[in-house]
């Protein structure tokens, strides 16, 4: 058989894990303009990462409960992950939100240190004996893997995304000004705090449940390598927010295609794909450069 | 009548920059506010404009609301890597008379456009703002401020990194939309040349040597006042129906 036919032959396995990358490509692509355009790239990594503190955290809190995270219905809502995962990255977009009142720590400061606290969290987490055993397991629902995604998470991404374009759509105006203009948007009576809020609040919703869905690296790169790339070939908002959608949408679905005719992973295909797009801006870059 | 008033104001963060102080914006009039760099003039601007609170003292509000403000930032402030046009710059401006969720109408970009007519830049309006100069960039932060129908006009230094005629030329633009717009004017700058011939009224700030003092530009307008400023000879001198300042050496 074809690569084609070998592949749409075993599309019930692909259809799940391809409709989340999709989905994933497309939104974080949209959301991406912003992380990019506010130079909050490392926000992305951040929120991934503290995200996976809350579902250590829930893993731990169950392993002291005595509760079996295998079993089918054991764990209760309360402790269930998803939940605690977006908790904990709902609070870490709150605190980047706010504005550091000392000269001495910059934003990208503080995003580094809950990115660093995070990461030695896991770590200290995951290496538990309480949860040793499990350790695989939560890693992959940490951090994904593209390649199996239950039907439950596509639920999840879905509305984690309705709600962020919501928000998006909106409030458009309002967080374009913020972003690009605070200090005149602050003196004209446009809320800063409140819409800078909301727009974190949305980029981690959909961070944390695309995490768990896709996993981290193609996460991260789809919130930063589509809309970098759209805005090296383009000067208008709204192509490029259409280019940054497209780019993520196309490295999703051409990264899952080609990791499963050449076996390879599909996240960090998914990833090398996405990378692609970037070679016209940078033709550009090197024609100005070389006048 | 006021349209903003200081009253006994100690402003700063925690700490007062400054002694006690009364400061009012005048309906009509221009105030410059007149300090060397980092004398506490953005300091006095946002707490006059409410966005830092005053550690002592009263901020009044005659009017009974405050001003609508159109507020020019300074322009390396703001991120040339944006990929906006002039026009949907401008259209900032409208952003608080919409209120939240209500899209920019027909109406806000005419609005816009009339604005950037009236700076003389209307036939820029669809280009990317990145590729303005900077004599450009900042006409289209004073059509945004002037879209926003302002009653108060607030410029932080905009004529910093200018030359002279650059700057006369500016701030002869501000001088005819105050006039059409009948707009009061609040200039910050540590430029002592866009004083003269332009404020009404001039605050003179400075945090390190604890002065501050605000009256008529004619009796501010001082070489002593000035020299106490700036730690330099200063001479004032009338030039056909202008006030010249040349500024010399250390005192």
């Amino acid at each position: 058989m074809s690569g084609f036919a070998d592949f749409w032959a075993g599309r019930d396995l692909w259809r799940e894990p391809m409709i989340a990358g999709v989905l994933a490509g497309a939104v974080l692509g949209y959301l991406g303009v912003f992380v990019v355009l506010k130079r909050m790239v490392f926000v992305s990594a951040a929120l991934s990462e503290i995200s996976g503190v809350g579902v250590a955290f829930a893993f731990y809190l169950g392993a002291v409960e005595g509760i079996d995270p295998h079993a089918h219905g054991a764990i209760p809502l309360l402790l269930e992950p998803t939940w605690f995962s977006l908790v904990f990255a709902c609070l870490a977009a709150a605190v980047f939100s706010l504005r550091p009142g000392h000269r001495k720590l910059a934003p990208e400061t503080i995003v580094g240190l809950g990115y660093i606290i995070a990461s030695a969290l896991v770590l200290a987490i995951l290496n538990s004996p309480r949860i040793a055993q499990e350790a695989h397991a939560v890693g992959d629902i940490l951090f994904g893997n593209a390649v199996v995604v239950p039907r439950s998470q596509i639920y999840a991404l879905a509305a984690a995304s309705l709600a962020a374009l919501a928000v998006h759509l909106l409030f458009f105006k309002e967080l374009v000004f913020v972003s690009y203009d605070p200090e005149t948007a602050v003196v004209q009576g446009v809320g800063v705090f409140r819409y800078e809020l909301l727009l974190n609040l949305a980029t981690a919703v959909v961070i944390s449940v695309g995490t768990r869905a896709v996993g981290a690296l193609p996460v991260f790169a789809f919130t930063v390598i589509p809309a970098a790339a759209a805005l090296m070939i383009t000067e208008r908002m709204r192509l490029t927010i259409v280019l940054s959608v497209t780019f993520g949408v196309v490295a999703a679905a051409v990264g899952y295609y080609a990791s499963w005719v050449e076996q390879l992973p599909t996240g960090a295909t998914m990833v090398v794909v996405a990378s692609m797009f970037l070679v016209p801006g940078l033709v550009r870059l090197l024609r100005r450069n070389a006048v | 009548m006021d349209l903003i008033r200081l009253e006994r104001a100690v402003i700063g963060y925690r700490t007062p920059l400054l002694p006690p102080l009364d400061l009012a914006v005048r309906s009509g009039t221009t105030l410059g506010v007149l300090g060397p760099n980092g004398a506490g003039k953005t300091t006095l601007l946002k707490s006059l404009l409410g966005l830092l609170p005053l550690i002592s003292g009263r901020r009044v509000l005659p009017m009974g609301r405050p001003p609508r403000v159109g507020y020019v930032p300074q322009r390396d402030r703001l991120d040339m890597s944006w990929p906006l046009t002039v026009l949907d710059v401008v259209l900032m401006g409208r952003a608080h008379l919409l209120g939240p969720v209500k899209r920019y109408s027909a109406k806000d970009r005419a609005a816009a456009r009339e604005a950037l007519s009236e700076i003389g830049i209307g036939d820029l309006a669809d280009r990317p703002v990145h590729a303005l100069s900077g004599g450009q960039h900042q006409k289209v932060l004073i059509a945004r401020a002037i879209a926003a129908e302002p009653e108060l006009l607030v410029l932080d230094e905009p004529t910093s990194s200018m030359d002279p005629a650059a700057e006369r030329m500016l701030l002869d633009l501000v001088e005819r939309l105050k006039n059409a717009h009948r707009l009061s004017i609040v200039l910050v700058t540590h430029q002592l040349t866009a004083i003269p011939g332009f404020a009404t009224e001039v605050a003179l700030v400075d945090k390190d040597r604890d002065l501050f003092e605000v009256g008529p530009a004619e009796k501010m307008i001082d070489p002593h006042k000035l020299e106490l400023l700036y730690g330099r000879e200063v001479r004032v001198a009338q030039v056909g129906d202008r006030t010249v300042v040349v500024i010399g050496g250390p005192r």
